[in-house]
């Protein structure tokens, strides 16, 4: 029983972590609260017994859910930190999505037939998209939630995994997907299955406009791009895709003005201090003011950032936690990407590749996105901080894209039967 | 006040950092056990096993060299092998299989290639039996056979 209090062992660092940051949160905040206390045990109990279900039951790869489990206790800590009430419920949406992530490791080894339902993929994200537009509320001047009762919930986080499944069908053999019984000859075959592609492509780009996601949009042409790029045959026609994208990225600039203002912003915010640039220049400064080292849980100013639960956790982050701490999640995300990677090149089957490789990018890129424009690197972007950031939709639907990585990874974990070496038991 | 804040900041980053650090050894061990296992996990084939120790010489050798096809052993990269050993020679030896059994012959090498402390004729197609031992400049294997040893 001792055995696991060994110091190697990197889940006793997320234990040791969650009671030093609930303390200092509990000994910072005046009023003092007790229920701090509590919920981090809570916290730590519910990460406890997801690890040692997965290194019990042989899940696969074990460092993906460690890494996540640090990035969501982490965030759990900053959300919990802004507002008591928001943390509570970002820990029932990571219990949720820790449930799924199971149900989903579960059931995708079990039904074999995920590459055969590139239709259905199609229509369910059309369909998708049709009732956000159709139903949904208007919140923020973007047309993109859906509200059922008192949860409020983003369908444009499960197209882009439909988006991901269609792309996996797709490339498993390329340009062979449809058509396959009709009576054209090879080469218009080839032709049309292209058509296809970049016609579904461009429905989303085109739906995720409509709902003024830019984020997103940016998201999904890269990941198209870079699947293209590793699986597609045609390099000519890969060159036209990359050709097609200067002349959209001409078009927003010119005729759309929130796109216009955004990269205004970006290149001088300060001309409009109070004005346009007020969210990126408070996450300038709160990024600076937290030094090496943090100013410590509870005693910064980060509630000063607006929106900072979703899009600005990261500044939030960096002023109390420090600089340092900001740089530690990059390196972690990086960690992620990295065993992601390792996955798509260990799997033997392509539709598994293309799924895996796909589903690294998109954290990846995404993750890029949103810490490259808090911290001005790149104009901003709305989306989201994986596993950070406050959203029930965009951690079930993290989750659900790590749940289906395991899956993968742990399809040739069995077969290589000699697997991960166990340190210190 | 300011100092206790201080350190206690530092102890949170620094808890950061220790986990990313044992993520990363955990992940460098996994690697390492790897590639022993991937040469050794298809099937039944004869294979040549390192009798030196790998900390000794400063250059990479695996632990294991699967044999499941003809393989050329040497410095130069076009090799099956590659043994970047500064007494090998770059065509050092080459390994073959006539009708299921492993041949060795020496490629004129300037060092030489010894089964069982013996010398190979340059050109002489020395059969391998289990439990030979083969010496080319500094690294020693040991070729086992299980199928057909014995």
């Amino acid at each position: 029983m001792f055995g696991i209090f060994t110091y190697r062992k990197p889940l006793n660092f997320i234990i040791a972590l969650n009671l030093l940051a609930y303390s200092v949160m509990f000994c910072n905040l005046k009023p003092y609260k007790v229920e701090t206390l509590y919920f981090g045990l809570g916290i730590i109990f519910m990460i406890c017994t997801a690890y040692f279900i997965i290194l019990k039951t042989k899940l696969g790869d074990e460092y993906l859910f460690l890494i996540v489990s640090m990035l969501i206790s982490l965030g759990i800590t900053m959300i919990y930190r802004l507002d008591n009430n928001t943390g509570i419920k970002q820990a029932i949406w990571t219990a949720i999505g820790i449930v799924l992530f199971f149900a989903v490791c579960q059931t995708f080894r079990l039904l074999k037939i995920w590459d055969k339902l590139a239709v259905y993929y199609m229509v369910a994200s059309v369909f998708l998209f049709l009732i956000t537009l159709l139903l949904g509320r208007n919140i923020n001047g973007a047309t993109n939630w859906i509200v059922i009762g008192k949860l409020s919930f983003q369908p444009l986080e499960i197209s882009k995994i439909l988006y991901i499944l269609f792309l996996a069908c797709y490339f498993k053999k390329p340009d062979q997907l449809f058509f396959n019984g009709a009576k054209f000859d090879e080469t218009k075959r080839i032709k049309l299955n292209k058509l296809v592609l970049v016609l579904f492509t461009f429905i989303n780009i085109f739906f995720l406009m409509l709902q003024r996601e830019w984020g997103s949009i940016l998201l999904i042409s890269f990941i198209y791009i870079i699947i293209l790029y590793v699986f597609g045959n045609d390099v000519i026609f890969f060159l036209c895709n990359i050709l097609m994208t200067i002349p959209v990225a001409l078009f927003g600039y010119y005729f759309v003005h929130h796109i216009k203002v955004r990269i205004d912003t970006w290149l001088n915010p300060w001309a409009d201090i109070a004005g346009k640039g007020y969210q990126i220049t408070q996450s300038l400064f709160a990024i600076c003011s937290g030094g090496y080292f943090g100013t410590g849980l509870g005693l910064g100013r980060p509630d000063m950032v607006p929106a900072v639960n979703t899009d600005f956790i990261f500044s939030a982050i960096c002023e109390e936690m420090g600089i340092l701490t900001g740089v530690a999640v990059i390196l972690l995300y990086m960690l992620l990407t990295y065993r992601g990677l390792k996955i798509v090149m260990k799997v033997k089957m392509k539709f598994y590749k293309v799924l895996s490789l796909g589903i690294t990018t998109m954290l990846g890129l995404q993750t890029f996105i949103i810490i490259g424009g808090v911290i001005k690197l790149i104009p901003l972007t709305g989306i989201t901080l994986p596993y950070i950031s406050y959203g029930g939709s965009s951690l079930v639907s993290s989750f659900i894209i790590l749940g289906i990585l395991q899956a993968i990874s742990k399809e040739d974990y069995v077969e290589a039967d000699g697997g991960e070496v166990d340190e210190g038991e | 006040m300011g100092i206790i804040t201080l350190l206690v900041n530092f102890i949170f980053v620094l808890v950061i950092y220790c986990f990313i650090f044992s993520v990363i050894r955990l992940i460098y061990m996994d690697i390492k056990s790897m590639s022993y296992y991937r040469t050794n996990g298809s099937g039944n084939f004869p294979y040549l096993k390192l009798i030196n120790q790998r900390e000794m010489l400063n250059y990479k050798v695996e632990e294991t060299y699967s044999l499941a096809k003809e393989s050329t052993i040497g410095r130069k990269d076009k090799n099956n092998i590659v043994i970047k050993d500064p007494y090998i020679s770059g065509f050092h030896a080459q390994i073959s299989i006539k009708e299921g059994n492993y041949y060795i012959k020496d490629l004129g090498s300037k060092n030489g290639t010894f089964v069982n402390d013996k010398p190979l004729k340059n050109g002489h197609e020395w059969r391998l039996s289990n439990g030979d031992k083969i010496r080319m400049g500094q690294v020693e294997f040991l070729f086992v056979d299980v199928i057909n040893g014995k």
